[in-house]
């Protein structure tokens, strides 16, 4: 199902939370919302996923307008949706099966199909024959494992992940995220993937939007926005990527003046080569790596382009000619 | 000898009719309210109804019935239970008083236990789009439940206090024994037999209490 948002603003008292929100999510993908604490995530998730409404705005599935509905068609359409959460929020009182059955308990499903179901989706989510475990014994991963199994209960077209891997570890959250990928494809899912990691849009979604103080700062494909970011704030995300620091060697303490970003076939040209040879430009390597975003190779080097001036300019302008995206004083 | 144990044995009698009896009907009275006292509660509290006026004004009156001292509480719907059962002098009669006596107290500790519940539970059952109804008894009340335990264990407990308070005002029951016997025919044994009593009786509620709230948490 593809959500488009029209316009969304949401304020408590003074704060504008979320601030003239425009986006488009299209049908059947995994799409990233990033932000860092306080940007206004959550606040437009509960906008999107109709638990709250919008001080103004339109929110659309397909195209039927949701934001505005009855209390009985909101509690109708929800019901259509899936969500999972940082803390599980799983029910304490139910066990691991118990919890899945809920959402279809509600909906006076008969009993012998909320069994059957629950069975299928416990195997989905590779917890079988763990339908009896109070959800104290569970692990955090295999808590969301179930919250995942209980918000695909009813067969949702959208599934809306808050922040959903962000207590879990790194390794739990990569089978997190691999389960929700297959799931999605599974499935035909539109994901909505909340996060404050870049990690997770890189191992997970296919498009990003970057939101800062309730605003979309920059959106796009997400190994588009991983070769050439443009906002400051997308800046210091993919540079706070760890495994960034960890694939990228280096071979002086200090860092160059320059960024440069390398998309996937360029990485074979000798570009560097050709640069220096037809502006005289001189290059100082200070570090590069590499690293696979959605299936793409995107190299990233970190140099000195001397001498100053003229020969630089021309220099950098001939990489941005042949693709290359290039920042100044970079640091990665 | 025999008169004194037929005495005490018709006394917890009617001390244990009239707690089981106030229990119910307090619980009957207080729960509701303590459930519209949490869910037209803020939201941030996991009030799913916020309506700050009606809850204010709930909260109002519980608080003026709270702090009503019990005695004069008792006094004044004395002729409460002349009108529903005839009378307003006996085991039976003192029930009316107790029951509405305790039901605020009953709110308070129905609603400091749902209060408990984690809003982010409640938030996801409404994300999966349950009605109020559904949120209420799927969701808050099991959720609460160990807590609801105690909460009722406390309030037996009470009752049986004000219930030997209500004896002194023709109530009937163990508080009763002790006044008329042990006090004003100077009989200490019977003071001290009902003292005892309702000792036991208060240890036994707790213990019971306490092993139902630690059943129902190792079971999660
Ligand atoms: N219910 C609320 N009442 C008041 N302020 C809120 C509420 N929800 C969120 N906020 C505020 O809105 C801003 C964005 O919050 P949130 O959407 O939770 O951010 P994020 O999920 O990106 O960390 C924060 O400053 C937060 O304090
Ligand atoms: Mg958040």
């Amino acid at each position: 199902m593809e959500i488009r948002l029209k316009n969304l603003r949401r304020s408590y008292g003074k704060l504008h939370a979320v601030e003239d929100v425009s986006l488009s999510i299209p049908s059947n993908t995994v799409y990233g919302i990033i932000g860092k604490s306080g940007a206004g995530k959550s606040t437009l998730v509960r906008l999107v996923s109709m638990l709250e409404a919008p001080d103004s705005g339109e929110v659309y599935y397909d195209d039927k307008r949701v934001d505005n509905l009855s209390r009985k068609e909101l509690i109708e359409e929800r019901r259509h949706i899936g969500m999972i959460f940082q803390t599980f929020n799983l029910f304490s009182s139910r066990n691991a099966a118990d919890n899945i059955a809920y959402p279809m308990e509600i909906c006076h499903m008969d009993k012998e199909h909320i069994k059957k179901r629950t069975e299928e989706l416990l195997a989905l989510v590779g917890l079988e024959r763990r339908g009896n475990a109070p959800i104290s014994t569970l692990s955090g991963g295999q808590k969301q494992r179930v919250a995942i199994a209980r918000a695909l209960a009813t067969n949702p077209s959208i599934l809306f992940c808050d922040e959903a891997t962000s207590a879990l570890d790194p390794q739990t959250t990569r089978s997190i995220l691999a389960l929700i990928k297959e799931i999605q494809k599974k499935m035909n899912l539109t994901v909505v993937m909340i996060t404050h990691q870049m990690e997770v849009v890189r191992d997970a979604c296919d498009r990003v939007a970057v939101l800062d103080s309730g605003r979309i700062v920059e959106e796009g494909k997400v190994s588009d926005i991983f070769a050439s970011p443009h906002h400051a704030v997308t800046k210091d995300f993919l540079s706070s990527l760890t495994t960034v620091r960890e694939s990228i060697i280096r071979w002086s303490k200090e860092g160059g003046h320059y960024t440069l970003r390398f998309r996937g076939g360029k990485t074979d040209e000798p570009i560097i080569s050709a640069v220096s040879s037809a502006t005289g430009a001189i290059f100082n390597i200070r570090a590069a790596g590499v690293q696979t975003v959605d299936g793409e190779e995107l190299g990233v080097m970190i140099t000195d382009i001397g001498p100053e001036g003229e020969v630089a300019e021309s220099a950098v302008r001939m990489l941005e000619e042949k693709g290359v995206h290039v920042e100044e004083s970079g640091e990665v | 000898m025999s008169t004194m144990i037929n005495l005490v044995l018709e006394a917890t009698w009617q001390t244990v009719v009239m707690v089981f009896l106030s229990t119910i009907f307090s619980m009957v009275l207080g729960f509701p309210i303590g459930v519209l006292l949490h869910v037209t509660g803020p939201e941030e509290h996991g009030g799913i109804i916020p309506h700050p006026v009606f809850c204010s004004v709930l909260s109002r009156i519980v608080n003026i019935l709270r702090s009503f001292p019990f005695l004069i509480l008792m006094i004044v719907l004395m002729p409460l239970s002349r009108l529903i059962i005839g009378t307003s002098i006996g085991t039976m009669a003192t029930v009316i008083p107790l029951s509405i006596a305790a039901a605020p107290f009953v709110a308070r500790v129905i609603e400091s236990s749902l209060k408990e519940v984690d809003p982010g539970v409640v938030q996801a059952a409404k994300a999966m789009g349950s009605t109020n109804w559904q949120i209420i008894v799927k969701v808050l009340i099991p959720e609460a439940l160990p807590s609801l335990a105690a909460g009722v264990t406390l309030t037996i407990i009470n009752l049986i206090g004000y219930s030997a308070m209500a004896g002194a005002i023709g109530g009937g029951g163990l508080g009763d024994l002790a006044i008329r016997y042990g006090y004003q025919r100077f009989r200490p044994s019977y003071m001290v037999a009902a003292v005892v009593i309702i000792i036991v009786m208060v240890e036994l509620i707790q213990f019971i209490g306490d092993r139902i709230s630690s059943h129902l948490i190792s079971r999660r």
